[in-house]
């Protein structure tokens, strides 16, 4: 098979990437630096040629409320147009679970722009909602800090590894589009602050952390269980302790 | 897999000389390789220096495309490759080679230039087959090189040599020595590609943008285009296709399909209007970057448009389409016969034919507005000239021919009395395949609260009516407008001001509405001067009509301000004409001429309650005998020859008032006829009219005829007599009423002696004696005459003589005449009369005497006597 991925240098994008061409599979990587451009279509047509599925896991430059917003909606229309005139027969990308419920966060908006042109592309199509990425834990630790304390809301919390985040796009890819929505997470479920207390001491990291109920992620103010799965979800294999012990250690 | 073989360790170390020779060539190379700027510049000096020091047959350069991990030909020996005129060589040169594969994984982990024999190598999976195919030209070793740029590999530098074992380690050292200096050269060299590449592209649109900013029309629009595409690699036909007008179709604006010259596929193609929504043409104007699709592909999809069909037909595969867009609005899309997207160098195009788009259009838009608005001016000075219908007429057919190219179903006006709407002026040839229904419906008057009417002149600016709808919702209307196969009915109200004057109806596809309205407001206009100008017409006749009448009026108004006379006669008619006067009923006036029937007519008007308004009077002996009709009863414009105005006749004029029929007697028979219709049914048509006009009239007639013995004698419709003849006023003739005579003279005097300016203080008894014994055959009318004469051959203030007339006439019999002579007289004349039969023959037999039986002397001293001479019965 033919596959562009789209975004394929990112950081889930090289990983899917890795895993199809070890499966003998055609990958082309979309990339700004490799020519391919969903903003200003730059090398798409000549890309989509032949190609049999178009995996987008291109994200935002910038995440500016309305950069956001432009980037999505133009990469979408533009990779989607491109797709339907070369004939792909399936598009996948990678969303967010819980992104109809946080509308009020900006990037959320944004991305459920692109659910939507995807779906009413006319494209057969797979989106994949996943939870947060285990990856994140240093970073919602650090936008969150305060002097020594990290201040982080009750909310539910199930993150997943990238690399299962990738095997499950890889499957996916290969598999007939299922014109619908599939969950992915991982296999623990806790609250956030559990997650980040036990990364913080397992990096013996100083930093206190302080839960509060206001049920905020990264400043917007989301329902308390829009981060996890609500109904039937994929799990990921590999938990926190495995993902850790996979992380290069610190010098 | 089987690493590479080193060559076996050096024996003797290098001459110095030698070292010298090799510091010298890397040197030069080095210089070389600074200077190049030209791609396979770099491979010819790499080859000539090297080769000084080396043995080696040929050498490549490939590059690594990161984006499906492959690395392609870059440099090419042009020189020294052996493999040129290999079979595959062309697909060598276009191939790419996969990066996963144990041959150049093992170049891509190797820090040096590592070697390899071919025939070890090529038949291993996955293996390149250039490996092959260079082993099949007699090549036999290969040495690779990785090319490292910011600590990553870029490409690779492929060295091959026909004689084994030709790699030394010395070589090896050289290459690898001077490998960075060969990345850096490929990235150089990369990059001036990207240059050039760029600065033509930039160059190709500067001189584009010079050319299409002079552009002003199509035709020049096409040239500019056609030459920069032209330009283009590969050049391909295209087009430009326009939205049209109505936004959802589009049609073939400026093409270049240099690849059929079928004109009926080119004739097809330009004439088409293909719908924006047929799935393809929607999609590109939706892109905001330029799609390529595929023609087959689309057909497939099961997009119908004609257009695909053709362009498969002359052989277009791949097409670019790009929309053609200023500012948020669409204008166009660009097709190109290409298979590939230059999306730079494309967007540029397209902004700039986007923009000249933009500007033919708005320049066509304006010399379109400036055509319609010249037109405009030439049908406001047609209209302002206009004077007269048929004048109107002609004009707004011609600008509705010429600026809406639509004709006039029906303009309606509304009629004076502000309900009925007439029409007006319709164009027949609209309806020509309906003709019948067409003349019924406009015939058929309608009111202003009809339903489409009513709408129509409540509207602002008028309505669209879609002729299927109408005809799905019943119109009958629509029954007739699709007789004429178009669309819509557009219909207007027309308006002077506030006030609504008319509508005026329209079918045709598509009309501007802007043109439309100031058409129409040109047309209430024009309609409202030609009406207001008829009025004015109408009114100013009824003025000179009036006019007249006044004057007649003045001219006897000392007539009949008082009827003289207070004889046993008058004051029976008195006595009639009061019984008679306030009632509607005909009265029939009878006396000789010259009684005052006139007079008594318009005091019996003048005592009526009609009095406020003018009595009409006709003459009917005064008439033409075949403009009687006209004159009565008026007629239409065009009833008959030379009758150019419409004419309100006497019975219409006299509408409310009196008619007064003088010389009833001398009507011919027709027009009795029709008079005795008005009569009975007080109503009337006029001549060439439609309309049936009822009017009350009272009517007096009057004659001086005997209506009896005229009915007899079959002159006169005993019918119409009966209805006259209801209630007579007979007036008594002057020698009846000789006790009226005096007063009258005193009358008379006094009214003429006022207008000569002669005093006349007195009237003689004798002459009121004579007065009185004259006959006055003329009446009442011979008396002021006689009265008017002598007082202008008076002398003094006293009026002494009258000059009545004398025998004037000696045939006359009547009985007047005879009654006012003499004895001797009368025996003179009868002795002139019997000399004259009797030749002159005095006595004798069958004398004068004989015939009087009185004795011929006897007459001759009688003839003596009365002064009879030979002269007297002897002339004529």
């Amino acid at each position: 098979m033919k596959i562009v991925v789209i975004g394929g240098s990112g950081l889930i994008g090289s990983k899917v990437v890795a895993i199809l061409r070890q499966g003998g599979h055609e990958v082309i990587v979309g990339a700004p630096a490799t020519g391919i451009n969903t903003i200003t279509g730059e090398g798409l047509a000549e890309a989509m040629k032949n190609t049999d599925v178009v995996v987008d896991l291109a994200n935002s430059p910038s995440f500016e409320d309305k950069a956001v917003m432009e980037f999505f909606e133009t990469a979408g229309r533009n990779l989607l147009a491109a797709e339907i005139n070369a004939g792909v027969k399936h598009h996948l990308a990678l969303s967010i679970v819980g992104v109809d419920l946080m509308q009020n966060v900006g990037y959320m908006r944004a991305k459920l722009v692109q659910e939507d042109l995807i779906k009413r592309s006319g494209v057969p199509y797979t989106i994949i909602r996943s939870t947060q990425f285990l990856d994140f834990l240093p970073g919602i630790a650090n936008q969150a800090t305060d002097g020594n304390q990290v201040h982080i809301s009750n909310v539910q919390f199930q993150p997943i590894a990238s690399d299962d985040v990738a095997a499950f796009v890889a499957e996916a890819t290969l598999a007939a589009p299922i014109k619908g929505i599939l969950e992915i997470a991982g296999p623990e479920r806790l609250t956030m602050p559990e997650f980040v207390i036990r990364y913080l001491h397992d990096t013996s990291d100083a930093r206190q952390v302080v839960p509060n109920s206001r049920s905020q992620y990264y400043g917007g103010e989301i329902p308390n269980a829009a981060l996890v799965p609500a109904g039937h979800a994929k799990l990921g294999t590999i938990n926190y302790e495995k993902w850790l012990h996979n992380q290069p250690q610190k010098v | 897999m089987k690493s590479a073989k080193l060559p076996p360790p050096e024996i003797a170390a290098p001459t110095p000389a030698a070292l010298e020779q090799e510091r010298r060539v890397l040197l030069e190379l080095g210089n070389d390789i600074t200077r190049v700027r030209e791609k396979n510049d770099l491979l010819t000096l790499f080859g000539k220096r090297i080769k000084q020091l080396f043995y080696f047959t040929h050498t490549i350069v490939t590059l690594i495309d990161r984006k499906d991990e492959t690395y392609v030909p870059f440099l090419l020996d042009n020189e020294g490759s052996p493999i040129r005129s290999h079979e595959r060589y062309q697909e060598m040169v276009e191939a790419r080679f996969s990066l996963n594969e144990p041959f150049i994984q093992a170049v891509l982990q190797a820090e040096e230039p590592i070697s390899f024999l071919l025939e070890d190598i090529m038949d291993k999976p996955k293996s390149p087959a250039f490996l092959r195919v260079n082993y099949e030209k007699g090549v036999r070793e290969i040495l690779m090189t990785r090319l490292m740029k910011e600590g990553q590999p870029m490409g690779f530098i492929h060295i091959y040599s026909d004689k084994p074992g030709s790699f030394s380690n010395e070589f090896r050292n050289v290459i690898k020595g001077i490998a960075p200096q060969l990345s850096s050269a490929v990235s150089n060299i990369i990059k001036n590609e990207e240059l050039l590449k760029k600065e033509k592209e930039k160059s190709f649109l500067l001189d584009f943008s010079s050319d299409i900013a002079s552009v002003r029309t199509k035709d020049e629009l096409a040239r500019a285009v056609r030459a920069a595409l032209g330009k283009l690699n590969p050049p391909g036909g295209f087009v430009i296709r326009r939205i049209n007008e109505d936004n959802t179709t589009m049609s073939p604006y400026v093409y270049d399909l240099s690849k059929t010259h079928d004109p009926e596929i080119l004739r097809a193609l330009e004439s088409a209007r293909y719908p924006i929504d047929d799935g393809l043409q929607n999609r590109i104007l939706d892109s905001a970057i330029p799609l390529l699709f595929n023609v087959e592909r689309e057909i497939q999809r099961g997009i119908t448009s004609a257009y695909l069909q053709y362009w498969k037909g002359m052989g277009f595969k791949e097409v670019v389409g790009i929309r053609l867009r200023n500012g948020e609005t669409n204008h166009g899309i660009l097709f190109l016969d290409i298979g590939e997207i230059n999306i730079p160098l494309l967007q540029g195009i397209c902004a700039q034919i986007s923009i000249a788009l933009a500007n033919i259009m708005a320049n066509e838009q304006i010399s379109k507005k400036q055509e319609e608005q010249a037109f405009l001016l030439d049908f406001s000075n047609d209209v302002t000239q206009a004077r007269t219908k048929l004048e109107l007429q002609t004009a707004i057919f011609r600008v509705l021919d010429k600026t809406l190219h639509t004709k006039l179903a029906m303009l309606r006006v509304i009629d004076e009395d502000g309900l009925h709407m007439l029409p007006f002026m319709f164009d027949r040839t609209l309806f020509e395949n309906a003709k019948v229904d067409f003349e019924k419906m406009s015939a058929h008057r309608i009111t202003i609260d009809e339903t489409y009417a009513a709408q129509v002149l409540a509207s602002k600016d008028g309505l669209v009516f879609n002729v299927e709808e109408e005809l799905k919702s019943g119109n009958a209307y629509a029954q007739l407008w699709k007789t004429t196969g178009l669309k819509n009915m557009y219909s207007l109200p027309l308006r002077v001001g506030d006030k609504n004057i008319g509508t005026i109806w329209l079918l045709a596809n598509r009309l501007s509405p802007l043109i439309l309205k100031g058409i129409c407001a040109q047309i209430s206009i024009a309609i409202a001067n030609i009406l207001a100008n008829e009025k004015l017409l109408a009114y100013k006749k009824q003025l000179e009509v009036e006019n007249d009448y006044l004057k007649e009026q003045i001219k006897t108004i000392y007539n009949f301000s008082e009827i003289i006379g207070g004889g046993e006669q008058m004051q029976k008619v008195y006595r009639l004409m009061s019984l008679v006067a306030d009632s509607n009923t005909t009265v029939l006036i009878l006396g000789e001429t010259g009684t005052g029937k006139e007079l008594i007519a318009r005091a019996i008007h003048n005592t009526s309650p009609r009095k406020d308004k003018l009595m009409v009077k006709v003459n009917c002996a005064a008439l033409p005998a075949n403009l009687i009709e006209s004159e009565l009863f008026g007629h239409e414009r065009g009833a008959f020859t030379g009758a150019i105005d419409r004419r309100i006749g006497k019975f219409e004029l006299g509408n409310n008032s009196t008619v007064f029929l003088d010389e009833i007697g001398e009507l011919p028979l027709e027009a009795q006829a029709k008079l005795l219709r008005v009569i009975q049914e007080r109503e009337l048509e006029r001549l060439g009219g439609k309309q049936t006009i009822k009017i009350d009239v009272r009517l007096i007639a009057a004659t001086n005829r005997n209506l009896e013995e005229e009915v007899k004698a079959g002159r006169f419709r005993a019918d119409l007599y009966f209805r006259l003849n209801v209630f007579p006023i007979p007036l008594p003739p002057l020698r009846d009423r000789s006790e009226d005579i005096e007063p009258l003279t005193h009358f008379f005097v006094e009214k003429y002696s006022r207008n000569t300016g002669r005093k006349i203080k007195k009237v003689a008894p004798k002459v009121i004696q004579q007065l009185r014994s004259y006959t006055w055959p003329g009446n009442v009318r011979e008396l002021e005459y006689l009265i008017e004469r002598s007082i202008l051959l008076a002398t003094n203030g006293t009026l002494e003589n009258v000059y009545i007339p004398q025998h004037a006439d000696a045939e006359k019999k009547e009985q007047a005449f005879l009654l006012n002579r003499s004895l001797e007289e009368v025996e003179r004349d009868y002795i002139i009369e019997t000399l004259k039969r009797c030749a002159g023959k005095i006595s004798g037999a069958g004398s004068a005497a004989d015939l009087l039986k009185i004795p011929g002397n006897t007459l001759h001293s009688k003839m003596k006597k009365l002064g009879i001479t030979k002269a007297d019965y002897f002339s004529n």
